[in-house]
Order: C-alpha cells, then sequence, then structure tokens
C-alpha cells in the first residue's frame, strides 16, 4: 500500500468554525456572491435607494448579456491554458457581416418590423455565428499547425478581423430590420419585466455551458489539457483536435454575441466589440478561473460578470457622492487584482 | 518464468535535428519478463520510451506486437493495442481527482439522449478507480481527490495503478521509483512483481541500479542512442552494471540482432 497512510487523516485545525469558515473562503463562488451582496448593499445606500430593483437587473442583463456569452466562451479556452483575444472583433466582424447580409444580401430594411423582422433576425444571428467559428478554425489552426502561442494567434485574428470589419461597413453602421418592436422584450399589462428573448438564450446557454464543462467528456478534456497537455496526449486524446473544438466554441460564442449587439443595437458597426474582449478576460479571471489552466467554473465566471456589471451599473446611479464613471476601469483593475490575489491565497493554504 | 516474445523493436532510430537520440536500437521482451532499461542521461531511453509507447514515432526500424507488425500514429493506437506506460514525472493532470486520471481517455458515460450528451457517470468511475488501483495493490485515500492535494508517493502510486490496471500486454515504466523513499519504492517494486505475475511484459527504466538489479530478469544498457549490453541480471553486480553504463567496462556488441 503506497503511501495510503500520510493526508488521509484530517489536517489539524485549530477549531472547527476556523475551519468551516476557511473551507468556505477556499469557495469562488461564495466569496464572489459576497461580494454582489456588499457592493449591492453599498449601491443601494449610495444610489438614495434606486439601485436594488427589477429595473436595474433588466438594464444589467440586457446590457451584458452579450458580455456573459464572450466570458462563457474565454472559460473554456482559458481552462485549456490558452487565451481567446479576438472575441470582441469577431463581435464586431459577425455583427458587420450579419447586417452586410441583411441589407445588401437580402435589401432587409428598416421598414421592416414586427415579427416579419424576426426571420431576418434569426438569419443573422446564423451568419454571425458562422462567422465566429470560421474565426476560431482560423486560431485553431494558427495554434495548432504553427505552433504559434494563442496570446499572439488571437492577437493577429483580433486585428485581421477588427480591420475586415471596417472594411466590410466602410466604418459606417449597417442597420437592416428595425430592431424596436420585435417581442424580444417580455411585457405584461403594459409592464415591461427585467427579461428578454435574448437574455432568455444567453442564460440558456450559459446553463448548458456549465453542464457540458463540468459533466461531459468535452468538460473533462478542457480541463485536463489545461492541467497537464502532455499527460492528456498520452492518455491517447487528440489534443490538437480539442483545441480546434474549444476555438471554434468560443468563436461560436462570440458570434452569438455578435449577433446579439446587432439584434440589441439594431446594427452591425464596427465599434460593436471594441474592447469587450478585455472584460471578458477580466469577468473569467474574477470568477476564479486560472490563466496557467486547470481551474474554472462557469458559476463563478457567470457571478464575476454580475460583479462586473453591478459596479459598472452602480457607479452611474451613484447620488450620495458623485464619482466620475470614469473610475470604473480603476475598480475593475482592482477587482481583478483581488481576485488573482485571492487565488493565490487559495492555492497556497489548500494544497501545502 | 518467461514467456513467448511479446514486443519487439527492431533497429529503431530517432534524430532530433542533428542529435541521434536513437541509433539502430533493438529490443525483445518476453510475457512475464521484468527488463531493466539502464543508461546514462542522454543515452536514449526516454526516446527509446516515447518511440515504444507510440509518442514518437522512429525515423527508421520496426516495431512487433506478438509477433505482429505495428506502427503508432498516436499514443491512442498503442494504449489500446495494449501497451501502457507511465511517463517520468508527467503521467498525471494534476488539477483532475484520482478517478478522472484514472479513467483518462476511457471514460465511463450515462447513456444520454441518443448516445448524444452523455453525461460523465462520476460515481462509478470514483468506485471502479478505487477497486481498480486496490487490485494492483495501491490504497488511495479517495478517489474523489485532486492529485494534486495527494503526496509525491501517492501521485506515483496512483499513476503507476492506471498503468498496472489498464496494461493487457505490455507495461513500460519510466523512472516509477523517482522522488520515493525507501518504503514506498519496496511497493513499487511489488506492484512490477504482481505485473509480471500476470503475464505482462515490463519494461523498466531506473537510474536507481539496486533496484534494477533487485526486480528485473534482464538488464538492457543504452550508451549515446545504441544498445551496448543485452544480458541476464545475474551476470551484472553493481560494479559491472555501472562500468557498462559509463563506458569504463568494454562491450561487445550483442549477438543475434
Amino acid at each position: 500500500m503506497v503511501d495510503s497512510k500520510q493526508g488521509v487523516s484530517s489536517p489539524k485545525q485549530s477549531s472547527e468554525v476556523g475551519a468551516k469558515i476557511s473551507r468556505l473562503l477556499q469557495n469562488q463562488s461564495i466569496l464572489l456572491v459576497i461580494t454582489l451582496v456588499i457592493l449591492g448593499l453599498f449601491f443601494q445606500w449610495g444610489s438614495n435607494g434606486i439601485f436594488l430593483g427589477l429595473g436595474t437587473l433588466g438594464t444589467v442583463l440586457t446590457d451584458w448579456g452579450s458580455y456573459i456569452l464572450l466570458a462563457v466562451a474565454q472559460t473554456f479556452v482559458v481552462i485549456t491554458g490558452g487565451i481567446d483575444l479576438s472575441v470582441g472583433s469577431v463581435v464586431s466582424l459577425s455583427s458587420v457581416i450579419a447586417g452586410w447580409v441583411l441589407v445588401n444580401g437580402m435589401h432587409a430594411d428598416a421598414s421592416i418590423t414586427g415579427s416579419a423582422a424576426n426571420g431576418y433576425l434569426l438569419i443573422a444571428t446564423l451568419v454571425s455565428v458562422a462567422v465566429g467559428m470560421i474565426v476560431g478554425l482560423v486560431n485553431a489552426f494558427l495554434i495548432n499547425v504553427f505552433k504559434i502561442v494563442p496570446f499572439i494567434a488571437t492577437l493577429a485574428t483580433m486585428g485581421a478581423a477588427a480591420g475586415l470589419a471596417i472594411i466590410i461597413s466602410g466604418g459606417m453602421p449597417l442597420q437592416g430590420p428595425d430592431n424596436h418592436d420585435l417581442g424580444i422584450d417580455w411585457v405584461v399589462g403594459g409592464v415591461e419585466l427585467p427579461m428578454s428573448t435574448t437574455v432568455l438564450v444567453v442564460l440558456i446557454v450559459t446553463v448548458i455551458a456549465g453542464l457540458f464543462l463540468h459533466k461531459s467528456r468535452f468538460g473533462l478534456y478542457t480541463f485536463s489539457l489545461g492541467s497537464n497537455a502532455f499527460a492528456t496526449r498520452a492518455a491517447g486524446i487528440n489534443v490538437e483536435r480539442h483545441i480546434t473544438k474549444v476555438y471554434v466554441l468560443s468563436g461560436a460564442l462570440a458570434g452569438l454575441a455578435g449577433a446579439y449587439a446587432y439584434i440589441r443595437l439594431g446594427a452591425g458597426s464596427p465599434s460593436n466589440g471594441m474592447g469587450m474582449e478585455l472584460y471578458a478576460i477580466a469577468a473569467t479571471v474574477i470568477g476564479g478561473a486560472s490563466l496557467m489552466g486547470g481551474v474554472g467554473r462557469i458559476l463563478g465566471v457567470a457571478l464575476g460578470t454580475l460583479v462586473l456589471f453591478t459596479v459598472q451599473s452602480g457607479l452611474l446611479m451613484m447620488q450620495v457622492f458623485q464619482v466620475s464613471p470614469d473610475w470604473k476601469q480603476v475598480i475593475v483593475a482592482i477587482l481583478i487584482a483581488a481576485a488573482v490575489a485571492v487565488q493565490t491565497f487559495q492555492n497556497k493554504n489548500g494544497r501545502k | 518464468m518467461t514467456g513467448e516474445v511479446i514486443y519487439e523493436i527492431k533497429n529503431a532510430s530517432k534524430r532530433y535535428g542533428s542529435v541521434v537520440a536513437l541509433d539502430g536500437a533493438s529490443l525483445k521482451i518476453h510475457a512475464g519478463e521484468v527488463v531493466g532499461l539502464v543508461g546514462d542521461n542522454g543515452a536514449g531511453k526516454s526516446t527509446l520510451v516515447k518511440v515504444l509507447s507510440g509518442a514518437h514515432q522512429p525515423d527508421g526500424g520496426q516495431m512487433f506486437l506478438e509477433g505482429k507488425e505495428v506502427r503508432w500514429e498516436s499514443p491512442r493506437q498503442a494504449l489500446e493495442a495494449g501497451v501502457e506506460t507511465l511517463y517520468q514525472d508527467s503521467g498525471l493532470s494534476p488539477h483532475l481527482t484520482v478517478s478522472q486520471n484514472v479513467f483518462l481517455g476511457r471514460e465511463i458515460t450515462h447513456k444520454g439522449i441518443l448516445g448524444w450528451f452523455g453525461f460523465l457517470n462520476k460515481k462509478k468511475m470514483e468506485h471502479d478507480a478505487h477497486r481498480d488501483l486496490e487490485a494492483v495493490g495501491i490504497a488511495v485515500p479517495a478517489s474523489n481527490r485532486a492529485v494534486s492535494q495527494l503526496s509525491g508517493g501517492q501521485r506515483q502510486a496512483v499513476a503507476i495503478g492506471r498503468a498496472v490496471a489498464w496494461a493487457q500486454k505490455v507495461i513500460i515504466l519510466d523512472e516509477p521509483t523517482n522522488h520515493l523513499g525507501a518504503r514506498q519504492a519496496g511497493e513499487v517494486l511489488n506492484i512490477i512483481r504482481n505485473a509480471k505475475a500476470k503475464g505482462l511484459g515490463v519494461i523498466f527504466i531506473s537510474h536507481t541500479l539496486p533496484h534494477v538489479l533487485e526486480v528485473t530478469d534482464r538488464i538492457v544498457v543504452l550508451r549515446l542512442g545504441r544498445i551496448v549490453k543485452d544480458a541476464p541480471t545475474s551476470e551484472f553486480n553493481g560494479d559491472t552494471l555501472i562500468g557498462t553504463i559509463t563506458g569504463t567496462i568494454q562491450t561487445i556488441k550483442v549477438e543475434g540482432d
């Protein structure tokens, strides 16, 4: 029996309560919920009691839905030990191409409204996702065939996609069907609910992604790849094929975020996704994923994204004392640093 | 007692750029035999292991498993044919649990809908991993623990246990007693004896020569990518083995290859 005794007995702890607290603090999701509660109460006080409400929730979810998709996509990539910088540009490019297909390909314009527009928007969504998958394939190709590190490979496609978005659109937004009155916002008895079809799609995709990551073989290989690529290959897993799947998935979700942006903003514009990749990576890290690979949870990342949204929206509503919204970048930076510090602390205590 | 030749590599060569890592190496392993593979750093042991396990493709030479010529395009093919390998220091994914590591690449899933979305059967894998490791002679605290939380000895035990539990024909162990204390190393040697008793062909690579002398039936010495000596363990003692490895004892090329 090789070394069976060592480590079996529970580590000596000074008190049971202390042990329980330290175990709770090991859990990134619980820390994030605590952070959310504190932020919520703080902004409720700072906004003179208007922050916490269905209105804010609806705005937050609607404004930030596409960011959740990008953060979920980034989680898969980051767990493999990679990074996908191209997702923001994919949002721009896919929404521009979707707009181009509708405007120039199908001659759809703002005269198309209501449910008549739904078919067009579905087409826009499919086109958008396809564009994202193609960029994902290019990323995987650069990483697998040319052995370019993901940071550089996706930096290249980030630039290329952003450039193409400007070229195709001519720098102008492509509008297509009217985005108002599509029935995507849910209204009951004249009251707008904090929910819409687009937000529902985002939530469903997030839940499916979570199941996929934590319960399926695909997810297991994703963790294993980021944990020890050599061992993963030695276990007979086709590492290149898996990397391809992960980057195509990331591209597809970024394309879906592009469709989301197109539908919500009513236009495909080359500025739709500008800078979004940094928020996606920030949400992923705040949510507890490690850029070293092998660690991450969809629940944590979803909560991490919510923390980001809460800070952004909360600052805008501050009344007790005025805070320039420009402070949001500084606060996001502090959150990232804090998240990484917490991770380091957890690692130190978790595995001696 | 040893049986038929189960695994054979003939005249294998491998270069990395201008470096000749393997230069016409030939080796036979019999069923129920423990072959020790020794050599100085850079002698080509790890390269030979990677060729035998399918991780690398040789530039030249042939391989035979149970008399049939084989060519591994990937480690998967070697695994499926019954050749298991424990790689030096890098066999496990530390963030995964014991059972996830034991079943990596061979997961058990629930049926799912039409064969799709078959989620992993975590309970069954945890149960089976525990049972299989125990059968090999390894007791691991809990199969739902992350490997990163295990001690070095426990990790090594899991890696060896996985290899022995899955091996059908041949098992290749690259430095399995590295970083282990004397007692733990003794247990690993027992696991090797059990694998031999099961009729597996065992290739044991080690720098710890007393372990090699203790557990092997035959010793193969590599120097600068060539096999310079292939003889029964009884023909060696500590001094002659070191002399052969470092080249202070002259060797004649083995006959019959």
